[in-house]
């Protein structure tokens, strides 16, 4: 019961809206926009770059006000910051890593 | 000893124990998960062409509209939790009632998708389907069974609301919505992970 103020309201509404938005733009990104080839970097590649990083601005904002991780301790912060960093890191590693070892 | 030693609070953070033990526990979640979107990830490169065509037989239409579901039910429940602060006990009740009905609204869409997936035979043990449909069904399916595991004590609280003592455990729900929107987190990378990212 840290967020005894006014703003908690308004600021819930305002993630719903990034939520939507965001999920609006990962169909767009993923099913109406084909990036070309970046140099050594294929065009799905980067599509999927695209897909990753929404989900995590997503996440983020869900994390930081519905679960209420800015109004808590930064200790709390800490020990949920971990598993979601190796959680962020592997998505990211292995879609480029194992894309780039293997072949198709 | 004088003082009595206050035992609902951890001492350094004042963060409640129920509140801590979820996050273990969501951080032991994660990993189950991760589990498998590691080996989705790495399968999904060594036999991309079996999973492009698995992932074009999935409906994205329908898994849209279960995130808007989703993510409509994580702010009804920030919303109970809200008023259940507030003392506010019948906003409480609807904003929860709002959020079981989000709940099993999803499971009502993820029903028509799977049946739709039985009458065309996409499931694991059909031929090529074997691999892309087994992460499609066993995502997808631990993801609608925490649905479901999240539902239980959300019903039982709305019908505790109704009683004459309400349901005067604010913390319990904040720990319930907690694990809620981590159900809601799993949706987020589910969704473009397997219906989305074949190009």
């Amino acid at each position: 019961m840290s967020n005894d103020h006014g703003k908690v309201l308004p600021s819930y509404m305002k993630v719903f809206a990034t939520l939507c938005t965001l999920t609006l733009l990962t169909v767009g990104a993923a099913e109406f926009i084909h990036f070309g080839d970046l140099g050594p970097i294929p065009g799905y590649s980067i599509n999927i770059f695209v897909g990753i990083v929404i989900a995590v601005v997503k996440v983020i904002c869900v994390m930081y006000i519905f679960m209420h991780l800015k109004f808590d301790h930064p200790m709390l912060r800490f020990f949920v910051y971990v598993p979601v960093f190796l959680f962020f890191v592997m998505s990211f590693a292995l879609n480029f890593l194992e894309k780039w070892t293997y072949t198709r | 000893m004088s003082s009595a030693l206050n035992l609902s609070h951890e001492p350094v953070t004042k963060v409640k124990h129920g509140k801590i033990a979820m996050w273990a526990f969501l951080a032991s979640e994660l990993m189950f998960f991760s589990g498998f979107f590691g080996t989705f990830i790495v399968l999904r490169n060594t036999n991309y062409e079996v999973f492009k065509h698995g992932a074009h037989e999935l409906a994205w239409p329908l898994a849209l509209l279960n995130t808007f579901i989703l993510i409509g039910s994580s702010l009804t429940m920030a919303m109970a939790i809200y008023h259940l602060e507030r003392h506010n006990n019948g906003k409480f009740r609807t904003y929860l009632g709002l959020t079981i009905l989000g709940a099993f609204g999803f499971l009502i869409v993820k029903y028509f998708e799977y049946s739709a997936k039985w009458q065309h035979h996409l499931f694991p043990g059909q031929d090529e389907h074997t691999v892309f449909f087994s992460f499609y069904f066993l995502m997808t399916g631990f993801h609608a069974m925490h649905v479901v595991g999240g539902m239980i004590p959300m019903v039982y609280m709305f019908f505790k609301s109704y009683t004459k003592s309400a349901y005067p455990h604010p913390s319990k729900v904040e720990t319930l919505g907690l694990y809620w929107h981590f159900v809601d987190l799993m949706w987020i990378f589910i969704f473009p992970a397997l219906y989305l990212i074949f190009p």
